[in-house]
């Protein structure tokens, strides 16, 4: 008899044990809405520092405003946390989703979201008001899956006051790659035991993106994988080429320096005045200009072309919002009021004031915050500038691949080799082409894309 | 050689008595063993044999095996010069930190363990970094590490007239740098379970090695380190395992940059799993690591154990 109790006695155990663990993962997966309350809108972001407070702030707003509906934002690490988070359990996954430029393909092969089209459609909203350039690169045959939100391009930040000393024109910066490298080499110079370098970029794969669709030059092949799914990679083009030759030499004869992928070195170097030019996105020239408060001042001009390049642009970067489709249709259709709420022009105009992120809604420059704003920022007219005088093109689109995150950081690895003298820029691209070829014919064979 | 069965002694059980026993302790140890069994299978055998099994697949992005590819990434593995590199990175990994780690470790817990007024304040100072976790180390490095003029270590070496250093930018010196950050980590908890093992060793085996004529150095050689093996021996084996699995550093500092320099194992598992996607190689990726983890730690249990001195 005493056996059996203590056989009863574990299988009790056993399955309290088991209850208790799968207890763990349930109970999240519904938001938890209450009956005749408002209804709760789950918001996942990847907002960090000033961004997020400037979201934090909209949000608050917003929720002072909506009795009907309450946002709860939730900071999810990086993008690529955010979106692996989603990816593994998408039934844990929130009612909105920020989710970056180069997620759109997968989201869409992943079937995760009702298209914001749907949305759109139903409620009339208008869309004109919308810069094309941000729409068109979010369109899939002139539909809309998710919101552009936080936009961004990136330009050529440059120390005006250290080009007067180096005897050039402040007022006439680098615009193709001879010119910058030219001009890196009048800055260059060794004071007080210490370097100055004319020009210095982090080695991250968005800036060769970008350099690439200003060459006029596609990222994958079948116009960029819009025309239909990209079977092919392009990076090993002669622009490609072009890009990283013109990159490491600048290194190899001293008038650049390599800094390494974090953005954020290269942009303390800027504001310790260690190098006089860079790269990066126009979200930052508020952070720039506070570190340049005192000590110099600050230019900033389009992103510099390939020498002998068409008439092309940059892409856009950032991320954009999603409405997950696996939530019930009154969270989605709260999530959809809290999309238009944040994409109006005051909310945008103060979006961008907090964050550096570009107005995508045109009307937003009429606000009186914006116009302050720029007379605080009068360079920041120039990335505006440039996102509108970029013409229309499968190019200019940008790429769009479901692979892209792994393509990116091919492609870094591959600046890497050439920089760090590993390989020659058309060896180092070719080894990169290959592998992102691999990789996106896997993905679609995996994901069923003919 | 016939070995002679021991008799039953008078008074022992039957055959079937002992057998209703073996049944009713392992019941009991089941009992007991049972919460942290259901962990276990839960946490670490099921994720374990889901591995294998994915390691066979080719995987969509969510993870859900779509191909069946036999041994096929096992294959790919063995010709791939990048998964080669990355064996050798986590081996040179292992090599710079764990002995570096334990020597570190030891002197300063050698120095802490004299009877002097204060040296409390010391012991706690050696042994803080037990608190730090990695991502908030890794993250104070990145500011000491940075190549920018702001960087900490370049500005103390342009301080005392040396050229500045890469750090985490170079191929050369990125894991370097990497295991130097580590060592600096690992030294907390080295230091307190040296700290132990010290504090335990029997005063009167000293004073009468000092009666002896030994010293300092013969003491620390002939009585300290052999007395102090088995700590010492647990250190390296818990300190190699530790370094295998390496992680929140190589993910916040370098990204297996530049050039796949620091992409130890586990990095490249994390790469090709949660950015690439690809389930199935890097389950055999894992899979290899920890065929590498238990071979290596039966060596050490087979050959390192025996000049281990047990008391």
């Amino acid at each position: 008899m005493k056996k059996r109790q203590t056989l009863k006695i574990l299988s009790v155990l056993l399955v309290l044990g088991l209850l208790l663990v799968t207890g763990c993962g349930t109970g999240t997966t519904k938001s938890g809405q209450t009956a005749g309350g408002p209804i709760t809108v789950t918001f996942w972001h990847s907002m960090g520092g000033v961004p997020a407070k400037t979201l934090t702030s909209l949000i608050d707003k917003f929720n002072a405003t909506h009795k009907d509906i309450q946002v709860k934002l939730v900071y999810q690490g990086s993008y690529d946390d955010a979106f692996n988070k989603l990816k593994a359990s998408p039934d844990q996954g929130p009612d909105l989703f920020q989710v970056y430029d180069i997620g759109t393909r997968y989201m869409i092969d992943a079937g995760l979201a009702t298209p914001m089209q749907n949305f759109i459609d139903q409620s009339k909203f208008d869309l004109s008001q919308f810069e094309p350039h941000v729409l068109h690169y979010y369109q899939v045959g002139g539909k809309l899956y998710s919101m552009p939100f936080n936009t961004s391009v990136p330009v050529l930040y440059y120390n005006k006051t250290m080009f007067k000393a180096a005897g050039l024109d402040p007022n006439k910066p680098p615009l193709t790659f001879a010119e910058v490298e030219k001009d890196a080499k009048a800055l260059t110079a060794t004071s007080g035991g210490k370097k100055v370098y004319g020009f210095s970029q982090a080695i991250y794969g968005w800036f060769f993106e970008q350099y690439l669709a200003r060459d006029g030059a596609l990222y994958v092949n079948n116009g960029n994988g819009r025309d239909k799914a990209a079977t092919e990679s392009l990076v090993n083009s002669p622009a490609g080429v072009q890009i990283l030759t013109w990159w490491k030499k600048m290194i190899d004869d001293g008038v650049a320096t390599n800094l390494g992928r974090q953005t954020s070195a290269t942009q303390a170097a800027f504001g310790a005045q260690q190098i006089a030019m860079t790269i990066d996105s126009c979200g930052i020239l508020p952070n720039l200009t506070t570190a340049a408060a005192g000590k110099f001042q600050i230019g900033i001009a389009p992103l510099p072309r390939g020498n002998d390049a068409t008439d092309s642009g940059p892409i856009i970067g950032g991320g954009s919002l999603w409405i997950l489709k696996n939530k019930p249709k009154a969270e989605q259709e709260a999530a959809w009021k809290v999309v238009q709420w944040l994409t109006q022009p005051a909310q945008m105009a103060a979006w961008t004031v907090g964050t550096g992120y570009l107005p995508i809604n045109k009307a937003a420059v009429n606000e009186q915050t914006y116009k302050d704003f720029l007379a605080k920022y009068p360079s920041y007219q120039v990335a505006l500038d440039q996102l509108h005088n970029t013409p229309e093109n499968r190019v200019t689109e940008g790429g769009r691949i479901g692979v892209f995150t792994s393509a990116r950081a091919t492609v870094e690895n591959a600046i890497e080799q050439v920089v760090l003298n590993k390989a020659t820029p058309q060896a180092a691209l070719d080894a990169a082409a290959k592998k992102i070829t691999s990789a996106i014919q896997e993905y679609n064979q995996t994901m069923g894309i003919k | 050689m016939a070995r002679e069965k021991p008799k039953p002694t008078p008074g022992s059980r039957s055959k079937s008595g002992v057998k209703a026993k073996g049944a009713k302790e392992l019941a009991h140890a089941l009992l007991y063993l049972g919460p942290s069994l259901i962990l276990f299978l839960i946490f670490v055998f099921y994720p374990m044999v889901k591995t294998v099994y994915l390691s066979f697949y080719l995987t969509n992005p969510s993870g859900d095996p779509v191909v069946w590819k036999g041994v096929q990434a096992y294959l790919s593995l063995l010709g791939s010069g990048a998964f080669r590199n990355s064996v050798l990175v986590s081996f040179l990994f292992v090599l710079y930190t764990v002995p570096g780690t334990i020597l570190a470790s030891l002197l300063l817990a050698v120095l802490a363990n004299v009877k002097l007024r204060g040296i409390g304040v010391y012991r706690t100072l050696y042994s803080l970094t037990i608190g730090v976790s990695v991502a908030s180390a890794a993250t104070i490095w990145m500011l000491l590490f940075s190549p920018a003029d702001s960087g900490m270590l370049n500005y103390w070496l342009h301080l005392v007239g040396l050229p500045k250093i890469g750090w985490l930018v170079t191929t050369r010196s990125a894991l370097p740098s990497l295991a130097l950050m580590t060592v600096w980590m690992g030294v907390g908890f080295n230091f307190i379970v040296l700290m132990g093992g010290l504090q335990s060793l029997p005063e009167e085996i000293f004073e009468s090695a000092r009666i002896d004529g030994a010293g300092r150095w013969k003491q620390f050689r002939h009585i300290t380190v052999p007395l102090l093996s088995p700590t010492l021996f647990f250190l390296l084996v818990v300190d190699t395992i530790a370094a295998f699995q390496s992680f929140g550093q190589f993910n916040i500092l370098t990204l297996g940059g530049p050039d796949h320099s620091t992409n130890v194992i586990v990095y490249s598992i994390y790469r090709e799993a949660f950015f690439n996607s690809r389930f199935g190689p890097a389950s055999a990726q894992a899979v290899v690591l920890f065929v590498i983890i238990l071979v290596l730690t039966l060596v050490q249990f087979g050959v390192v154990e025996r000049k281990v001195h047990y008391q």
